[in-house]
């Protein structure tokens, strides 16, 4: 608060009276925005300092032990948090690259499709599972998955195989389960902004390639593609900022005891410490670790794209 | 006088955004301006509201009725039956004589250590807790009260007198205090001895009949029984007569559950339930045991890992959860399992419904070991007394006075019979002797989950007797009542009694008959193991070895190959270093063997 | 003004088909045809099934959902129920926490939007300002936060510290603000001819009368997203009463109905039959779930379609800013 009121001063000299008089309404709701913000952004970034401390409800933030940096030798000393991060980087990044591709390829053959009385519908289906919680999308999956659900039915129907397969107690499928889940819910949605972009292509560039009697696979590569690479490189960098977030809920609401090894994640991680073992400063440290990963993959991930000349976010 | 300030800030910022909200109008006048005074007025009295909330639910009506009544919350941290609270007939009546009324919330979705977790991170409590594993991150919250001045003021000799002063010692945690007191396993009067409310392989009544009740004493024969019959019905009807397949075995693996996979070692090499080792005194001084690397243990998981490729082993055993479990063992359609009897005893009431008890699918406990002809302990003679988790009132409680009077009513007789019996001529009726008993059409009611939910209230997790009552003839609990009991076995299950000459269900397990208070002093183990946490090293090898057991248990029964996973599973197993664990089980040993001599 | 606004918006929805039909006009070569057949027999199979996929879980849930529950049990109801009961929703329904989560939830979805978009709008609006002193400042304090954040633990002991934890505004105060809601916001506003607001202000219009009565008018449709945005969040979020309302049953939701129905049917079962007369016979876990997962679903099914324009525009102003 005082630092806003003595950087308001500053400005005074370099913005007319009259001006500041006109923006005091913008001003006191600036001064709101601000303390609301501290209060529900900010705030929470001081109780980083748990992470230092031995953190006890009873004794609170000012009366805790501080133990330095012994939670987080403990985070990197246990093989449980090195595989939990691995699980994290792993689902997440599978899921980056499938979901991107995906939509693209959906896009693209979207696109490719003429008629608006078929496309039309397809694309509003599309859309559907995005409205789902991820409650309702992993009851369903385990209902399919199940020894009596459709995918065991088919598969024993199509002989492909003798007995059920029981899906969720096979730890390697368990990444590729999380990643159709992603793929299920958030292909169409996903679609939508590389459609546009597709839209925002230049019709010349297509009609100039019929004439030089380009075929549409070569229409895809040399005139779509190149005409979306930006719009998919800054999602990209958008959506890597959200690599190490990308695991909480399907792995909580699929996750059970066989395939744990698996399907902890973090967040899971910090829900077992933090909450179940009420160890808040264990909880914390493993959380600030994902936050500064965070962080850094976005800013290698801007830097490279600025040194490839590629369209950046910042 | 921070979060005062903090709480004025916010109120301030959002009536103002209200007021825009309301201006731009984005179609919502009337409904902002509602919002924006009622956050107003919540933001003061949110305590207050979080408090009586269950009281503001559904109890409005019934406060302005009886105006003496309050409502206190519980939450028992395992999952149960909601009962129509508030409209519940036995709960009313137990409310006018005790001026309490209990709204119950039980353990949904989550494991009972995250609930309580997030309980605690929630600050708020209900009034009466059982908190299972979590009791004691209860107590080192400081969020109990402590029940000695209680026990002390000689107010609530009910309370007083329900263990004797020794066994309240062994509540006493740390700080010398007793911060809640296990209400299961307490006899008074003389044993009745008709359930068997612990361990067992367990078989439907109608495989034994079918196979004209043998004699099954061993895992091998046990499995054989199972195999043969599911070869001779491959499929079996449902409750509608429909077809479904058979599932031979199933087993449990869920969160603390998993005991249903893990523990059997120990009663196949005839030990009694320890629960966590198998405590040795052949001849020596009494050692601990880790019946998880014992050559019975190899045996029984590769028993159970030829059954699983076989087929006779339910396929999806290893990712079911609890309510899975139930559900499939009330179809009717599993023929055998290992579980403790009060973790599955409800689908008894749910065969009973169906009438799928005509169909012989009630289950017989078998008494198995290892080899033939070895002693066997699966039933527990005598009250075992468990410490490590129990019923407490939380500092939240708005009258800690009133809520042990309630406590202290629950073991009135007549409220006691109100809660296991129900109201006399309606749920039972009395001889010219004086015995309790019920008709078929009463057991037909008591079995109707709408009747439980609107008439019956058992207040399970309150303090309770087994045993027999005061009058000294009736026992405290129906299912204790020797007549009550046999009558009250649907034909098939008497029929099964009967070919095997057994009046109780100790007798068809014939475990050794001795009162293991006396011949084991140190039982049971596990309440001292239960309490373990990760502040000692061998708590964190306990915990450690806990997840590991978790999730190797159901993979080495999966695996194609037992011999190599089983070899998987001890290394990971011993990276746990279960020695730390075993010493600490050994010393708590000493101490039990030394304190009793 | 404002409608000339809104054509321009329309119109970049509606491209997609205009631009096609410009596209698709062009002289069919012949060595291409059989190409361009396979090409599209097979796009219309991977369409296909990319439908069947996506439509096929929600249809066999709603086809279980009105079929009786032990008939469903034995497997082999997908599309068409077999035995046709509305029986699992009659219990569904009956059920004390799925009415109290329903109003609730319906709640926190209406009064969580319109704050969200109040105080959204607002901070855009002020954002947007050209001439605004600390507008470089309040932008990159909104930026930041949507890269940086406190984490699960001490977010909880904040809403703890506040009360915010077993009550209703736990739902709807901290997330009142995001910084991505904002930004799309802007930019759209940004976009907006600035001559409009000059003239309010030579006649004499203030800061807020800009706000309300010429920026907000135009800002309809993005308005629009943002508050599908906001509604869909708040429709389907779980956690947060699982993890701060978890003792006050008053403020349960319907999608934690729904989880703990969906992990737990023994209490269910208990309580699903107390709700109705008799008939607990019939009742599966499998219909019951399936009865609550479409009652669940219904609203947010039923409204999306006639949404999707306004969501098209938010989703490529937020994801291509430039």
């Amino acid at each position: 608060m005082s630092s806003e009121k003595s950087s308001e001063k500053k400005k005074e000299f370099a913005i007319t009276k009259k001006e500041l008089i006109k923006q005091k309404v913008l001003i006191i709701w600036t001064v709101v925005f601000v303390i609301y913000g501290f209060i529900f952004y900010y705030l929470p970034l001081v109780g980083w300092l748990m992470a230092f401390q031995n953190y006890k409800n009873k004794t609170g933030f000012f009366h805790s032990k501080w133990v330095g940096l012994t939670k987080f030798k403990f985070l990197f000393s246990d093989a449980t948090f090195i595989r939990v991060i691995r699980n994290t980087f792993c689902m997440g990044t599978l899921n980056l690259i499938f979901t991107t591709v995906m939509a693209i390829v959906f896009a693209i053959l979207l696109n490719e499709i003429r008629n608006s009385g078929i496309k039309k519908p397809i694309q509003t289906i599309s859309y559907l599972p995005h409205f789902l919680s991820w409650i309702i999308v992993t009851g369903i999956l385990n209902d399919a998955l199940s020894s009596t659900g459709i995918v065991n039915e088919l598969l024993k129907n199509f002989g492909l195989v003798k007995d059920t397969v029981p899906f969720f107690s096979i730890p390697a499928l368990f990444w590729p389960i999380v990643t159709f889940a992603h793929l299920w819910k958030e292909t169409g949605w996903n679609a939508i902004i590389y459609l546009s972009a597709i839209t925002s292509i230049d019709p010349s560039l297509y009609e100039a390639a019929s004439i030089d009697g380009a075929g549409r696979w070569d229409k895809i590569k040399h005139i779509t593609l190149p005409g979306i690479k930006s719009t998919i490189i800054v999602l990209l960098i958008m959506n890597m900022g959200n690599l190490l977030n990308a695991g909480f809920e399907v792995q909580y609401l699929l996750g059970n005891g066989l395939v744990k090894s698996v399907s902890d994640t973090i967040d899971i991680y910090v829900l077992t410490w933090g909450i179940s073992q009420n160890d808040y400063s264990l909880g914390t440290a493993a959380g600030i670790f994902k936050s500064v990963v965070s962080i850094v993959i976005i800013l290698l991930a801007n830097n490279t794209a600025k040194k490839f000349g590629e369209e950046r976010l910042f | 006088m921070k979060s005062k300030t903090v709480k004025k800030l916010l109120t301030l910022t959002m009536s103002a955004i209200l007021t825009v909200g309301c201006l731009t109008g984005c179609g919502g006048n009337a409904g902002g301006a509602d919002a924006g005074s009622t956050a107003a007025s919540d933001d003061g009295g949110d305590a207050a509201a979080a408090d009586d909330g269950a009281a503001a639910d559904d109890g409005a009506d019934e406060a302005a009725a009886s105006g003496d009544i309050v409502d206190f919350t519980f939450f028992g941290g395992m999952p149960g039956t909601e009962i129509n609270s508030g409209n519940n007939e036995i709960q009313d009546l137990i409310a006018e004589k005790t001026g309490v009324r209990l709204k119950e919330t039980w353990l949904t979705g989550q494991t009972v250590s995250e609930a309580i977790g997030s309980i605690i991170a929630s600050g708020t409590y209900p009034d009466l807790i059982d908190g299972g594993d979590g009791c004691v991150d209860l107590y080192n919250e400081g969020v109990l009260v402590p029940w000695d001045e209680y026990l002390e003021s000689g107010k609530y000799p009910n309370l007083t007198n329900y263990y004797t002063e020794a066994e309240w010692d062994q509540f006493r945690q740390d700080d010398g205090h007793i911060y809640w007191c296990n209400v299961f396993q307490n006899t008074k009067g003389e044993p009745t001895g008709t359930t068997h409310n612990d361990e067992a392989f367990w078989v439907q009544a109608r495989v034994l009949a079918w196979d004209n009740y043998p004699e099954i004493k061993t895992l091998d024969q046990y499995f054989d029984l199972l195999e043969r019959y599911a070869e001779a019905n491959p499929k079996v009807k449902d409750a509608n007569g429909n077809e479904m397949d058979v599932i031979p075995y199933t087993c449990l693996c869920d969160d603390w559950r998993y005991f249903c996979i893990e523990n059997a070692p120990q009663f196949l090499d005839g030990y009694p339930n320890d629960g966590s080792v198998i405590v040795d005194f052949d001849g020596k001084d009494p050692t601990i045991v880790d019946y998880n690397t014992t050559e019975t243990a190899k045996k029984y998981f590769k028993k159970l890992n030829e059954e699983y490729a076989k087929g006779i082993v339910d396929k999806d055993f290893g990712t079911q959860k609890y309510d899975d479990y139930i559900a499939k063992l009330s179809n009717g359609n599993v023929l055998g399992m290992c579980d403790q009897y009060w973790d599955f005893m409800q689908i008894n009431d749910s065969f009973r419904n169906t009438g799928l008890e005509n169909e012989g699918c009630n289950y017989v406990p078998l008494g198995l070991t290892i080899e033939e002809g070895m002693e066997n302990r699966w039933h527990t003679y005598g009250d075992t007394l468990n410490v490590a988790s129990g019923i407490a009132v939380t500092t939240d409680c708005s009258d800690p006075d009133l809520a042990f009077s309630f406590l202290n009513a629950m073991l009135d007789q007549d409220i006691h019979n109100l809660r296991f019996w129900g109201v006399e001529g309606v749920d039972y009726l009395v001889d010219d002797d004086g015995l309790f008993y019920r008709t078929d059409e009463i057991r037909a009611n008591i079995s109707d989950p709408k009747y439980r939910a609107d008439h019956l209230c058992f207040y399970s997790y309150l303090p309770q007797y087994g045993g027999t009552s005061d009058d000294g003839k009736n026992a405290n609990l129906p299912e204790e009542q020797p007549s009550e009991f046999f009558n009250g076995l649907a034909k098939p299950m008497q029929d099964c009694f009967t070919a095997y000459g057994a009046k109780t269900y100790p007798d068809l397990i014939g475990s050794v008959k001795e009162d293991v208070n006396a011949t084991h002093p140190w039982f049971p183990m596990w309440s001292f193991s239960n309490n373990l946490d990760t502040s000692t090293e061998g708590g964190v090898a306990w915990t450690k070895m806990g997840e590991t057991k978790h999730e190797w248990l159901p993979k080495v029964v999966m695996s194609s190959n037992f011999d190599s996973e089983w070899e998987n599973y001890m290394k990971a197993y011993n990276d746990c270093k279960p020695e730390d664990f075993l010493a600490e089980m050994q010393e708590e040993l000493d101490r039990r063997v030394a304190a009793n001599k | 003004m404002e409608e000339k606004v809104l054509d321009t918006i329309n119109e970049n929805i509606e491209e997609v088909t205009e631009e096609e039909s410009k596209v698709k006009y062009y002289p069919p070569k012949k060595r291409m045809k059989g190409g361009d057949l396979i090409f599209n027999i097979c796009n219309g199979i991977f369409m296909l099934l990319f439908c069947v996929i996506t439509l096929y879980p929600v249809v066999n849930t709603l086809a279980i959902s009105f079929n009786d529950g032990v008939d469903a049990m034995r497997g082999g109801v997908h599309i068409i129920p077999r035995m046709f009961t509305t029986e699992n929703y009659e219990i569904v329904l009956a059920l004390k926490g799925i009415s109290r989560g329903a109003i609730i939830s319906v709640l926190r979805t209406v009064i969580g939007t319109l704050l969200a978009l109040a105080a959204n709008a607002l901070l855009a609006f002020i954002v947007s300002q050209r001439k605004f002193v600390f507008r470089s400042q309040l932008s990159l304090f909104w930026v930041i936060t949507m890269y940086v954040n406190g984490g699960m633990i001490p977010v909880m002991i904040l809403y703890k510290n506040l009360h915010l934890t077993n009550s209703f505004w736990v739902y709807v105060i901290p997330g009142m603000v995001s910084g991505f809601n904002m930004l799309v916001m802007r930019t759209y506003m940004e976009g907006l001819p600035y001559e409009l607001q000059e003239a309010a202000q030579i006649d004499g219009a203030g800061y807020m009368r800009i706000f309300l009565n010429v920026i907000s008018p135009l800002c309809k449709p993005i308005y629009a997203t943002v508050a599908l945005f906001v509604a869909v969040g708040q429709w389907n979020s779980w956690f947060d009463t699982m993890l701060y309302n978890r003792m006050s049953d008053q403020y349960t939701t319907l999608q934690y109905e729904l989880m703990k129905m969906l992990s737990a049917v023994t209490s269910l079962k208990g309580n699903a039959s107390a709700a109705t007369t008799g008939q607990s016979v019939n009742i599966t876990p499998i219909s019951v779930r399936a009865a609550a997962t479409i009652i669940t679903m219904a609203p947010i099914v039923a409204l999306y379609p006639f949404l999707q324009r306004y969501f098209v525009t938010g989703l490529t102003i937020g994801g291509v800013k430039e």
